[in-house]
């Protein structure tokens, strides 16, 4: 080994730092390039200028969100909706892959597996049109089984308070396959030696999935946490534009950033403040992000992000 | 000893069955209501069973068989080719930050993730595509902006840090150079996460139309994705601007179903290659018999 | 296993990696010359300069060199777009030298990719604009070469002249002007589409103002089970009731300015006085009026959530009325009678005394591409598009025989091939030798033409507001819309005088005095320049 400090790490590790060479020009060229365009968060854009022509304006950009009164309540609900969904979704989809690691038959294993990914493949504007054929008062199916048994109807589209639970049930039906595909595969990497272990020492099958199984999990889970963590603050618009929609009644707990964002800029399609508010998001997104990466570091060095 | 396999077994069937039912039971609404009639859907929504059995859905979408051909031809193009190099340097890359004697792994990981936290938005990103790099209307416009993601890059390399080392050193010491051991070693070792990331990646290629939306103008390069969400989308958008604009066209189109026919046009290709993929996700395949 | 091979395929790997993003990046050389949107600093200033510089000296429409013109439209292309071009550019290449090539941006992602065409300075020499289709935006930040009337008489002599002066002044942006706008003479007006087989089955009276319509909907309401007696269109973002235009401001005489704000004035009010309608006693009064059809299940209690399209709604016998502009209620009128011709509907006009509105000429139009590098030949062919009798007619309804039939002068008939030619933004260029449809319902064009004549002319009639200096309260004003006025006025709220107190708080914690003031003073400074 010849060469000390920088120029000796980059001889040593040239053919690792030439495998990344592709990935890292592709994020330069896709990724850091256009993201100068933050710029014009900060900027009254306009086509004489461009990006970097056009006048400073300062925070203008920002001003509509944070007047607005709404601020606190949509980054709110953002980060709450998605601190639910990343605990039921990932709970439901690791309870599901275990299950279907489990279960004997082969042919049931797969039929299922299959099925659990159908509703990946509704589009959000369909899944939106199925649930108003479900839910709306007049003619719903929801309110049409409880007039037969006797019940009030119940009025879903009127009431906010339902629309949590709602919102939360249906990103766990949407994306159920598709999470369990990726538990499933880590299951499947678990080394057998480990379960015939277990075996001999005699566990039974539930012992062996809380001490063998779900362990193994774990490194998978705090992975896709932290990747989840980064976007807390970013709402999956078509789904709730797509089940909400404009109905105002519901904002109080419907409404996230992406939401509000949009209706607020349907008018002006001013590129300038759909700029700011995506640099908010970024912006809070990236702190805790931080926060969290480093909480796992804390726990544990090898499982952290960076 | 044996009641906790039956108990298993038990909450396993049961479970999965329910879960199961919640799924398919809307898809069953979609197929049947992709098969009736219009005017029976908007007058008693969506059903079951066709009470008013009819094609005129799929005879609509198929109106120019040419077209959608051309549509399925390029999205199978684009999936399998993308699928295919995205999921090679998607590897690679994982594999390198994967290795636990790299020294700088932790700031390249930053580095990659930072891409998913900030963007410069839609402006910067058109501009870039168009006048800079010149992809307009290219067939690698469908490909290249999509070919990695980081989302994907950092899963895999959370599979891979779960081989263990002594495969590595063990390859080194025989004198393997990293590629060799990534190629030789690390990639069929990989097989369950591999198959994951690569259905991922298929599926991301598959139902893309946005690139489409911003890149592609030529009928001859429009995907499946696309072609479906613009006879959609025109309908719904030109209602709209009829109204704003005071004009007036005539046009009775079965929205509803055309909506519900679309679903199973685009699903059904890549649902029926799913099975396939599955093969790979069986028990046995495992660090255990190779180390031997 | 022998390790012992160099690592050719990482080399190999790495080239073909390095080769597909090298490819993109020097695929164009073609269009290096191409410049950035930084780069071509104000290129209006450029376009307009060359443009006069060249008109000068020949003076008249001089065009030795062909050009190939590139015209930017709205809505999907057209199945016969081929044909037709083809034969519009034969007759182009004769009268003006020059031919020209549409690119169609789908209804489905048009407003996406609209801005970023300007945003790009893509090659294009025309596009369609509209007041809903950013045009104030666009123009405000440079998309359209401002038109001089030096250019627009000079090298557009017939629209010149044609178009009326008030169509002109409604097209000016801070004065200035932008776009050749549709020259299309008709009336804003709501009216309302019903069940007249229903109001005779009950012996109701003739549905002609708002009381006798809320009779119509209570009495079905009560006894037709399984239909909505009204119903409204999918929610889309538009921030009233869809009834508002016709009982609130076509009632009142008044005039919203911008139905993105709640602020209006009075038609006959020559000092142009803006306030809140929301804070107007004929608000309070039109609530109660709401409150009691949707106590009375007028409309569905999820009005809001709606996802149906309310044509097909009472196509299917699910509802029985909605309001709409003329043309479309009309038109759906005649698609009834030729399918379900059992079904009686009638046209009624809540409104019939008051005083009519013209349609603002932006509603449809087409502006020149700030960068357009022939804008005299834009220019001529915007003329003959709107104004020569056989470009206007190939290009609003193709080819005869084959996608329409021509009927005497001034009316059409839809041939065999209608569906192949329609869809798209040729709305641009409106003008007065546009056809009717044969079958175009007599009780609607008569009802048309009684509007006409009812026009009213007001001061204000030409004042466009522009709201670039209040965006964000804009932007706020309108959420608070949705979020407060359109349940309230669907009578979801049970306390009537608290939800418009709530309202009313929530516009002014939203700004919305601020606009208010904007607009009083743009209006004030138009009413002086006026005199």
């Amino acid at each position: 080994m010849n060469g000390q400090g920088f120029w000796g790490d980059v001889r040593k590790y040239r053919t690792l730092l030439l495998m990344l060479t592709p990935a890292v020009l592709f994020f330069i060229l896709f990724a850091y390039v256009p993201m100068a365009g933050i710029v014009l968060a900060f900027k009254q854009f306009n086509y004489d200028g461009g990006i970097f022509g056009s006048p400073w304006n300062g925070f203008d950009n920002f001003r509509f969100f944070f007047d607005s009164g709404n601020a606190w309540m949509v980054t709110r609900n953002t980060a709450l909706y998605n601190i639910a969904f990343i605990l039921v979704n990932n709970l439901l989809q690791i309870f599901a892959a275990i299950l279907l690691f489990e279960v004997a038959g082969k042919w049931f294993r797969k039929i299922t597996q299959t099925v659990l990914f159908l509703p990946y493949f509704i589009s959000w504007v369909v899944v939106g049109a199925i649930a108003y054929n479900l839910f709306n008062y007049d003619v719903g199916t929801v309110n049409a089984v409880l007039k037969a048994v006797g019940m009030e109807p119940i009025d879903i589209y009127n009431t906010a308070a339902y629309w949590p639970v709602i919102l939360v049930a249906v990103a766990a039906w949407k994306t159920l396959g598709y999470g369990t595909v990726m538990y499933l595969a880590a299951i499947t990497s678990i080394d057998t030696e480990m379960y015939e272990a277990a075996e001999i020492d005699g566990a039974n099958v539930f012992q062996r999935i809380m001490r063998i199984t779900v362990p193994n999990l774990f490194p998978t889970v705090i992975i896709l946490f932290l990747l989840a963590v980064g976007n807390i603050f970013r709402g999956d618009f078509g789904m709730y534009y797509n089940m909400v929609g404009n109905n105002g009644l519901l904002f109080s707990s419907t409404d996230v950033i992406d939401t509000f964002v949009f209706r607020s800029l349907t008018t002006s399609n001013e590129i300038g403040m759909s700029a700011a508010a995506g640099f908010y998001q970024s912006v809070l997104g990236f702190a805790t992000i931080m926060l969290a990466n480093y909480a796992v570091r804390k726990y544990d060095k090898e499982r952290a992000l960076f | 000893m044996k009641t906790d396999r039956l108990l298993l077994a038990g909450i396993g069937y049961t479970a999965l069955t329910v879960l199961a039912v919640f799924c398919l039971f809307p898809f069953i609404l979609v197929v049947s209501s992709s098969l009736t009639q219009e005017s029976t859907i908007i007058e008693n929504g969506y059903q079951l069973f066709p009470s008013a059995f009819s094609t005129e859905a799929y005879r609509l979408l198929f109106d120019y068989p040419a077209q959608m051909l051309k549509a399925y031809g390029i999205t199978i193009g684009v999936t399998a080719i993308g699928t295919v190099a995205g999921l090679f340097l998607t590897a690679m890359t994982a594999y390198v930050l994967a290795r636990k004697d790299f020294k700088w792994r932790g700031k390249f990981s930053f580095f990659f993730f930072f891409t998913t936290l900030f963007s410069g938005g839609l402006v910067p990103w058109y501009l870039l595509i168009v006048n800079y790099l010149h992809l307009k209307d290219t067939f690698v416009v469908l490909i290249l902006p999509m070919l990695l993601n980081v989302f994907y890059m950092i899963v895999m390399k959370s599979f891979m840090s779960g081989i263990p080392e002594a495969i590595t050193e063990s390859a080194k010491i025989d004198g393997a150079g990293d590629f060799l051991i990534f190629r030789r070693l690390i990639l069929p070792l990989s097989k369950p996460a591999l198959a994951t990331i690569g259905l991922f990646i298929a599926l991301g290629y598959w139902n893309d139309w946005y690139n489409a939306l911003l890149f592609v103008q030529k009928d001859d390069l429009m995907p499946l994705q696309y072609y479906l969400y613009r006879m959609l989308g025109n309908m719904d958008g030109m209602r709209k601007a009829m109204m704003q604009s005071g004009a007036v066209v005539n046009m009775d189109l079965p929205t509803e179903s055309l909506k519900m026919a679309m679903t199973i046009v685009a699903t059904g290709p890549i649902m029926l290659a799913y099975p396939f993929i599955q093969r790979y996700f069986v028990r046995g395949l495992t660090i255990g018999s190779v180390k031997g | 296993m022998t390790f012992k091979r160099k690592p050719v395929s990482l080399v190999l790997a790495l080239v073909l990696a390095m080769a597909t993003l090298l490819s993109a990046c020097g695929g164009g050389n073609k269009s290096s010359s191409s410049p950035s949107a930084s780069e071509s600093a104000s290129p209006s200033a450029t376009a307009s300069a060359s443009a006069s510089g060249q008109a000068s000296p020949s003076g008249g429409a001089d065009t030795p060199e062909e050009v190939k013109l590139k015209m930017l439209l709205v809505g999907g292309k057209p199945a016969d777009y081929d044909a037709v071009f083809t034969e519009l550019n034969k007759l182009l290449k004769a009268k003006i030298n020059a031919t020209v090539e549409a690119e169609f941006l789908d209804w489905a992602d048009w407003s996406q990719k609209y801005p970023l065409k300007f945003a790009a300075n893509e090659d294009f020499d025309i596009a369609y604009t509209a007041n809903w289709a950013f045009y104030n935006d666009q123009a405000l930040k440079g998309g359209f070469l401002e038109l001089t009337d030096d250019l627009l008489s000079k090298y557009a002599p017939k629209t010149w002249e044609a178009m009326p002066k008030v169509s002109w002044e409604q097209a000016k942006v801070n004065g200035k002007l932008y776009m050749v706008p549709n020259n299309n003479q008709e009336v804003t007006d709501k009216a309302v589409l019903i069940r007249e087989d229903l109001r005779k089955k009950y012996n109701l009276p003739a549905v002609n103002s708002p009381e006798t319509f809320a009779n119509y909907l209570k009495t079905l309401a009560q006894n037709e089970k399984g239909i909505l007696p009204f119903q409204a269109k999918a929610a889309d973002g538009w921030k009233w009731h869809e009834l508002d235009q016709i009982l609130l401001e076509q009632q009142n005489e008044w005039n919203l300015v911008d139905y993105n704000i709640p602020l209006a004035y009075k038609l006959d009010d020559a000092s142009g006085k803006v306030f809140n309608v929301y804070d107007t006693p004929e608000f309070k009064q039109l609530l109660t009026y709401y409150k009691d059809l949707s106590d009375n299940k007028a409309w569905s209690r999820n009005v809001v959530s709606n996802k149906n399209d309310q044509w097909q709604d009472i196509k299917a016998g699910k509802a029985a009325s909605y309001a709409q502009n003329l043309g479309t209620v009309a038109a759906n009128l005649a698609e009834m009678r030729r399918d379900k011709p059992d079904v009686e509907l009638a046209i009624a006009d809540l409104t019939p005394d008051k005083k009519k509105i013209g349609a603002i000429s932006t509603q449809n139009g087409l502006a020149i591409h700030a960068n357009s590098k022939h804008v005299e030949r834009a220019l001529m062919l915007i003329d003959l598009l709107q104004n020569d009798k056989e470009i206007h007619d190939l290009t609003m309804y193709g080819i005869v025989g084959k996608n329409y039939e021509p009927v005497g002068d001034n009316k059409y008939k839809a041939g065999p091939n209608a569906a192949n030619y329609t869809g798209f933004s040729n709305w641009g260029w409106n003008s007065p030798l546009n056809r009717t449809d044969a079958s175009y319902p007599q009780e609607a064009s008569d009802m048309g033409n009684t509007w006409l004549q009812k026009v009213y002319h007001f001061p204000l009639e030409t004042f466009v507001f522009d709201d670039s200096k209040v965006k964000n309260e804009v932007a706020n004003v309108g959420n608070v819309m949705l979020r407060y006025a359109i349940p309230l006025e669907y009578g979801l709220v049970k306390d009537l005088d608290k939800g418009q107190a709530d309202l009313i708080k929530q516009l002014k914690a939203a700004g919305i005095d601020k606009v208010q003031q904007e607009l009083q003073s743009q209006i004030d400074a138009f009413l002086a320049a006026a005199k």
